[in-house]
């Protein structure tokens, strides 16, 4: 396993309206060939613009205030506007929350292909493309517009684009969150094979905890644009080492037995205006201690994962609130 | 086959609204203060002579009934006789029409060629502040300035130094061509200046709204050259608002720009117009009006058309509702 992304003390911010607002603040990770990650965070967790800044795709009232980081060993915040757009058209894929959106409304789909594989294509690739992704009736479907699809068919045209240039790392942002339930499990299927077939390494960014447990095999989980936990699914799922994951589980439908309660996160999710001293969950987390206000807690090893805790082992040690001993989640 | 159903049914709402428009034109024109006795004859005429011209522009008849008779008439492209010049109306403005297409066509190439790519530059690229607060100054100046005052103010100059054009001396393009332009170029620019500020203001709005679409980013995700992603993608789905006041902007040169027709004496439709209006040389200002009305609705006929060319979900609504 070769090291495909480095992030190294990312700290990303936007110049909005009411200020600067932190996104990423300070975010450490590694992410290897073939290895399907996901990376799971309410909203505003920074975990799209931690993908998003893979490709350099943040919008230009973004800011980088420190850190790098690194794809296949060369940073994409030193190279030029013309290898920064062949590292995305050679190396990396991305597939988008909504497959309207971003599917060109005025143009047949095989024409979109056509133009993204960059190059002369003749039908039949277009069609065995389309016919890799699992749709049926493809001379049609590359004849169609956007609009003529089903979601889910488009979301599959979409992945068709994303692996067309057959990418070394595919990022998907919430690919399935504007998706019938039905058709979830059926994109997330269809990702998964692709990385069977050509060993591409996927990062899945999502908010279902259900989801990323199922298909990823390693977890990342953000907070207040932080890492604070990452490691195996088995064990950062299995036995989380951080306050908020541990929370997170216990929230997450699924798990609970009948007659059981949900226990919900109190507060709400920060916006940081500030880059925050102590630990970011601290004012909500139930472990809290005067040292999480003041010391920022740096992510350690600790039983097979990384943690950002000052409390971790007592996280690991504490007894679950409620359904979580019952069975993992999904 | 769905374009010609749709060209079929758009064709018979256009009749409609003639109709419509046809109606509203007798009867405003009729409204105007100072019947045509009256200002043909002046203050002073007897009650004789008056009853004379009355009679024999059957202005007596019911209103309804004058109307039936012009509008039999006008569908079989015959719209009267000038009540002054004793001329055939359809004979004079499609003597007159050459000078406006031309002025229309001229306005509308300079808009276009200014306009365009700097609606579509300015909506790609940011800039400074100072450049878009400039920018959107002009904008705002250009299509705020009536041509009443830029055609006046070119008057006072160019009248003042010889310059190259000059202010009137219109001849025939095909008689002389340089002393055409050299007549037609002024109010060209007039009309232009308008359409300008028009069309980059929508392009460039167009443009940027475009830019915050999903499949910009997901083309620029995908490693697409911006050169293509402008080509490819921006510019078709920009393309509709800009079609829209190109469209509009169309008719409104092509109705016969009156004022600034007048101006520059420019012997077009717009001229036209405003004698019989002067005059209440009815017949006139109700074909002339006519006819402005019938093009713009073809212009956007013609652009609703290639909506439905440009994006296809157009047509599906259509087919839907």
């Amino acid at each position: 396993m070769s090291e495909l992304v480095q992030v190294q003390d990312l700290r990303i911010s936007y110049e909005t309206a009411r200020g600067i607002v932190y996104a990423l603040d300070g975010v450490d990770l590694t992410v290897y060939s073939s290895q399907i990650l996901g990376i799971v965070g309410e909203s505003g967790s920074g975990k799209s613009t931690l993908g998003m800044a893979i490709g350099r795709l943040l919008p230009s009232n973004s800011l980088r205030t420190s850190g790098d980081l690194f794809v296949n060993g060369k940073s994409i915040f030193d190279i030029g506007d013309e290898q920064i757009r062949l590292l995305r058209q050679t190396s990396l894929g991305f597939v988008f929350q909504n497959p309207m959106s971003t599917l060109d409304p005025t143009m047949r789909v095989g024409r979109q292909i056509r133009l993204v594989l960059n190059g002369p294509a003749s039908d039949d690739s277009i069609y065995e493309l389309l016919r890799r992704v699992g749709l049926p009736d493809v001379k049609r479907v590359a004849r169609s517009y956007p609009h003529q699809l089903s979601g889910g068919m488009a979301q599959r045209v979409v992945v068709a684009m994303a692996i067309s240039r057959q990418p070394s790392l595919l990022i998907a942002d919430e690919p399935t969150a504007s998706l019938d339930a039905s058709v979830r499990e059926q994109i997330l299927r269809l990702l998964l094979s692709v990385r069977e077939e050509t060993g591409v390494a996927i990062i899945l960014l999502s908010h279902e905890l259900g989801l990323v447990a199922k298909y990823c095999d390693t977890i990342a989980v953000m907070y207040g644009g932080r890492l604070i936990e990452a490691g195996s699914n088995v064990s950062v799922f299995g036995r989380p080492g951080h306050p908020y994951t541990k929370a997170l589980l216990e929230a997450a439908p699924g798990s609970e037995r009948p007659g059981d309660w949900l226990e919900a996160i109190p507060g709400v999710p920060p916006v940081l205006q500030s880059s925050a001293h102590g630990c970011v969950f601290e004012p909500r987390c139930k472990f809290a201690q005067e040292t999480c206000r003041t010391v920022r807690p740096a992510l350690r090893p600790i039983e097979n994962r990384l943690v950002a805790c000052h409390r971790a082992e007592e996280v690991l040690r504490a007894e679950p609130s409620t359904a979580a001993t019952h069975g993992r989640i999904a | 086959m769905q374009i010609i159903q749709y060209v079929i049914g758009r064709f018979f709402v256009a009749l409609a609204t003639m109709f419509g428009v046809s109606i509203v034109i007798f009867a405003a024109v009729r409204m105007v203060p100072g019947g045509f006795e009256q200002v043909v004859l002046g203050p002073l005429a007897t009650p004789e002579s008056r009853a004379v011209i009355i009679a024999k522009f059957a202005l007596d008849r019911s209103i309804i009934e004058q109307y039936g008779h012009w509008l039999v008439a006008a569908v079989h492209g015959d719209f009267g006789i000038s009540m002054v010049t004793q001329t055939s109306v359809t004979q004079e403005l499609i003597r007159r029409a050459p000078a406006t297409i031309q002025l229309a066509l001229m306005s509308l190439v300079m808009a276009l060629s200014v306009g365009l790519p700097l609606g579509v530059i300015s909506g790609l690229t940011n800039g400074r502040p100072w450049q878009r607060s400039l920018g959107r100054l002009l904008g705002a100046l250009g299509a705020s300035i009536p041509d009443f005052v830029l055609g006046s103010l070119f008057l006072f100059v160019f009248t003042v130094w010889s310059l190259g054009p000059t202010i009137g001396g219109y001849v025939p393009f095909f008689e002389d061509p340089w002393t055409n332009l050299r007549a037609m170029v002024l109010p060209a620019v007039t009309l232009a200046v308008f359409g300008i500020a028009l069309i980059l203001r929508t392009a460039r709005d167009a443009v940027k709204s475009v830019m915050i679409e999903g499949y910009i980013a997901f083309a620029v995700a995908c490693g697409e050259r911006p050169s293509r992603i402008v080509r490819y993608h921006v510019l078709r789905n920009a393309a509709i608002p800009i079609i829209t006041v190109t469209a509009t902007y169309l008719g409104y040169l092509l109705g016969g720009a009156i004022i600034v027709e007048v101006l520059f004496s420019v012997p077009g439709v717009g001229l036209y117009t405003y004698n019989g209006l002067m005059n209440r040389d009815y017949a006139i200002v109700q074909a002339s009006v006519l006819v402005a009305a019938a093009v713009f609705i073809a212009i956007n006929m013609v652009a609703d058309t290639i909506y439905t060319l440009l994006d296809p979900r157009i047509s599906a609504q259509q087919r839907a509702s």
